[in-house]
């Protein structure tokens, strides 16, 4: 195996981890919200984002906003039928109603799309890049930038905006927000919409990397509790770090030891850092 | 006083004796029997969790695992080892108590969804290791689980007919149980800790003592559960892991409303008649129990009972709300 | 002058469960008015001043009309009202603790124009008028004292342009001289323009300052009058004796 390239990838991966998450990094640290439909929410991403350039013939770049849309709308319904539930903060029946949510989603999907599994294929993911000895695609390079941009952006939203401040306050006091004339049930709308069409993104770029199938959503969701957790819940730059750690250590940890158990073995790293370390983990509201 | 106590036996032992009846009354055919059993299994599996959320007021989502630990430990026991019931039920629960203690080890620190998300990851995890262990015959699965024999009473159970009285029995024991630990020490020191933390630890309650201790109850009951899946199936795969037994114990925890005795046990059987006897398929069935689940948390704060607040008698009841609301930061 | 009220309430009624908190015929608070609210623990001043604005950190049943400037504003949520002119500094938080002063004083507000009768402070006349604020203005609100809060939850309201200001018990937890501080800068805004009720506890403090005196006991109105008037109420006197008993 070529060390450079088990970087390579890990690096590609550790965006694509970053990116994945990047909704739920929002959602905790700016709104302290949590969601654990994400998984499904992604691999509907995944197939509109499908559904769009097979089915509906649309060219990738505007198949893209198309699951972005849906993305915003399903987060959309979902804050807006537990609103209350969020306007009282009780965060363990969001957390069983997230569930229901992304179970529901899963039922749909396979109706809607089927069971069997699909091909995302996009033009970018069929052009192969050589580079001396290294491979990658031009996919993994979209992956790579985006995830940068995306990162770039939102740290620069929420610490330097308007919005950004406005989201950091709801989420550290909302009746307190409320004093301040902000509308907070907008707010928690707009973060769930926001994180709808985060993971649509991610999903339109990362799912062509593998084979898609609408009961991966349980699967997927833990590399997002994983980075989240490890960069320090709520944190964006944090999530980025977590996202490209993880990828790395999934990428050569698939390649040296066992590729199957590599989730597995991220895990318990996992564990590892909240058995040593619970109290690092403590949720700061508005962090950055 | 002793009236007062013999009374209440008479009211609580008439139910469970006419209990035992409700297959015979629904015509005593086979899929009445297959449902029965089914109800009984997946309720005590429920009961397990339903401890956890409505007492402890934190939201496991490994419950599944311990359901998974009495499946596996079963089927190895029993078609590798050649181990009776007796010995496949200690041996699950030993086994539960195992990765129980492990897991409440590892969390004990953790609260609300840091918790629930790392339970949800240990699932996650649970099930690729059952999907790739060959020990545990990976994705095909182990087959050849022996039927239901006590020798030592004498009892065969060859089909549900036969596993209907151990089924029943079973429920009985893990209604008791729960009925029991909320009427404890411990279960009055869940509640402290769940709805006031701090007032729980000035009056004397060790929170997170507490929480092994509930959370050490809770696995034994789900894996029990998982025992006699297994014997009921004749054999296990990963699905044991599915998400959907991790949706339907919630489910069957809040749908009637919480902290009701008997609420897990109507919840399993009103997914379960939906599913066995008014299906529309599997994937509309999954939206539908997924719909259930929310349309309960999100429009009736008190389960499928508060609207029926006639009814209420029937169960009896603690009000008491399942999420808290997260205390203030300063 | 204008002699509509700014600030008017009719028929007000809070309970809490079961339990009437408050329940208040009439209220009325003039054009560049400081009107005081006084009473015992328990008799209903953040009740009163809450429900202005509809909002609470329990949940109360609130009826009754609330006016500004003769709208009726008691239909609109919290903020809302507060876009509208009409904030409330409230009892005990009253500052984002995670944010620097820089940022608790960034205005939530709109670019609309404020209206009439209102203005929108900017932030370096907040800083003229607090320069205490201005050497803190990097600290982070949890790092700030009790007195620094309080003048950052005034400044903040400020900035949003009050047309009329409710305060709850500002001078709670400080010292004796900072409050007869905070009081007189109160004051020294409604000189300038602005229209206040002010709760307080410290009627001997509040007295100094206000126009008109509410003394408010078991959620009613035990007496009403100006300053000099309720002075030498043997009411007041009893209420808060009363009280201690
Ligand atoms: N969230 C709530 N739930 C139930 N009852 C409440 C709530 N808030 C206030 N009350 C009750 O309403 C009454 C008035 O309370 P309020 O807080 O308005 O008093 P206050 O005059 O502001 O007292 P203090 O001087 O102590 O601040 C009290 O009897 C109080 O117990
Ligand atoms: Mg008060």
């Amino acid at each position: 195996m070529n060390l450079t390239q088990q970087l390579v990838n890990g690096i590609v991966l550790g965006h694509a981890y970053a990116l994945i998450a990047i909704g739920w990094t929002v959602l905790l640290g700016v709104a302290r919200l949590v969601n654990f439909g994400h998984g499904q929410m992604y691999m509907l991403g995944a197939f509109v984002t499908w559904y769009g350039i097979s089915r509906l013939g649309l060219p990738y770049i505007l198949a893209i906003p198309l699951a972005m849309l849906v993305g915003v709308a399903v987060g959309y319904v979902m804050q807006r039928v537990m609103l209350q539930l969020t306007l009282k903060q009780d965060l363990v029946s969001i957390m069983i109603v997230t569930l229901g949510f992304g179970y529901v989603l899963h039922g749909a999907a396979a109706l809607f799309f089927g069971s069997t599994g699909q091909i995302l294929s996009t033009p970018l993911s069929m052009e192969d890049v050589y580079w001396g000895d290294l491979w990658f695609t031009y996919q993994d390079i979209a992956i790579v930038i985006v995830a940068i941009l995306f990162f770039a952006a939102l740290k620069y939203i929420i610490d330097r905006t308007r919005l950004g401040r406005l989201a950091r306050m709801v989420a550290e006091d909302p009746q307190l927000a409320e004093l301040a004339g902000i509308n907070v049930k907008r707010v928690y709308l707009g973060v769930f919409a926001f994180e709808g069409a985060a993971v649509a993104l991610a999903a339109a770029l990362v799912a062509p990397r593998t084979p898609i199938l609408t009961s991966m959503g349980f699967d997927e969701v833990i590399i997002t509790f994983v980075v989240v957790v490890l960069g320090g819940i709520g944190s964006v730059l944090g999530s980025y770090l977590a996202g490209l750690a993880l990828g790395l250590f999934v990428a050569f940890f698939g390649a040296f030891v066992s590729p199957a158990y590599a989730m597995a073995a991220a895990f318990a790293v996992l564990i590892a850092v909240l058995v040593i370390r619970p109290g690092g983990l403590a949720v700061s509201p508005g962090g950055r | 006083m002793i009236m007062n106590t013999g009374l209440k036996t008479i009211l609580f032992a008439a139910p469970a004796v006419l209990g035992f009846f409700v297959p015979m009354a629904l015509g005593g055919s086979g899929a009445v029997y297959a449902a029965c059993v089914l109800v009984a299994i997946f309720a005590v599996m429920s009961y397990g969790l339903d401890i956890i959320v409505s007492d402890l007021g934190e939201v496991s989502l490994a419950h599944t695992v311990f359901f998974a630990a009495g499946a596996y430990t079963t089927a190895l026991l029993s078609a590798s080892a050649g181990m009776g019931p007796i010995l496949s039920l200690a041996g699950s629960i030993l086994v539960a108590l195992a990765v129980a203690a492990l897991l409440g080890f590892v969390t004990l620190q953790l609260r609300e969804f840091v918790f629930s998300l790392v339970t949800y990851a240990v699932a996650v995890v649970a099930a690729t290791i059952a999907q790739n262990w060959s020990f545990l015959g990976g994705s095909d699965g182990l087959r050849g689980i022996p039927p239901f024999e006590i020798s030592l009473l004498g009892f065969s159970a060859r089909n549900d007919q036969e596993l209907w009285p151990v089924a029943y029995l079973l429920l009985l024991v893990a209604i008791y149980m729960v009925s029991s630990f909320r009427r404890s020490k411990l279960g009055k020191a869940a509640m402290m800790v769940h709805l006031n933390q701090r007032l729980a630890v000035t009056s004397g309650v060790d929170p997170q003592q507490t929480r092994l201790q509930v959370f050490l109850l809770s696995a034994p009951i789900t894996a029990s559960a998982g025992w006699l899946y297994a014997y009921q199936r004749a054999y296990i795969s990963a699905d044991v892991l599915e998400a959907y037994f991790l949706i339907l114990m919630l489910t069957a925890v809040v749908v009637m409303g919480r902290r009701l005795l008997l609420g897990p046990l109507a919840g399993v059987a009103l997914i379960l008649v939906q599913e066995k006897f008014f299906s529309f398929g599997g994937y509309v069935d999954k939206i539908i129990l997924g719909s259930v689940l929310i349309v309960s948390l999100a429009f009736l704060p008190n389960g499928i009972i508060g609207l029926f607040a006639s009814i209420r008698t029937l169960f009896p009841r603690r009000t008491m709300p399942i999420g808290k609301t997260i205390p203030e930061r300063s | 002058m204008n002699t509509r009220p700014v600030l008017e309430t009719t028929d007000l009624k809070v309970a809490y469960g079961g339990n009437l908190a408050l329940d208040l015929p009439r209220i009325a608070v003039r054009e560049r008015e400081l009107v005081g609210v006084v009473g015992a623990n328990g008799a209903g001043k953040s009740t009163l001043v809450n429900s202005l604005l509809g909002w609470s950190r329990g949940s109360p049943k609130v009826s009754g009309k609330v006016l500004l400037d003769g709208r009726d504003i008691s239909a609109l949520p919290p903020h809302e009202r507060v876009k509208a002119g009409l904030l409330l500094i409230p009892e005990g938080k009253l500052v984002f603790t995670q944010m620097s002063t820089e940022e608790n004083l960034a205005s939530t507000a709109d670019d609309a124009p404020a209206g009439q009768g209102r203005r929108r402070y900017s932030t370096d006349e907040v800083y003229a008028l607090f320069p205490r604020l201005y050497e803190r203005r990097h600290h982070l609100g949890s790092q700030l004292s009790g007195g620094e809060r309080q003048m950052l939850g005034i400044a903040r309201a400020l900035r949003l342009g009050p047309r009329a200001l409710l305060l709850d018990e500002p001078s709670i937890g400080l010292a004796p001289r900072l409050v007869s501080t905070v009081l007189e800068t109160v004051r020294s805004l409604v000189d300038s323009g602005l229209t206040v009720l002010l709760v307080e506890q410290n009627v001997h403090a509040a007295i100094e300052v206000v126009d008109r005196l509410i003394l408010l006991e078991r959620g009613r109105i035990l007496a009403e009058g100006t300053a000099s008037e309720m002075r030498d109420d043997p009411r007041i006197a009893e209420a808060y004796l009363g009280a201690h008993v």
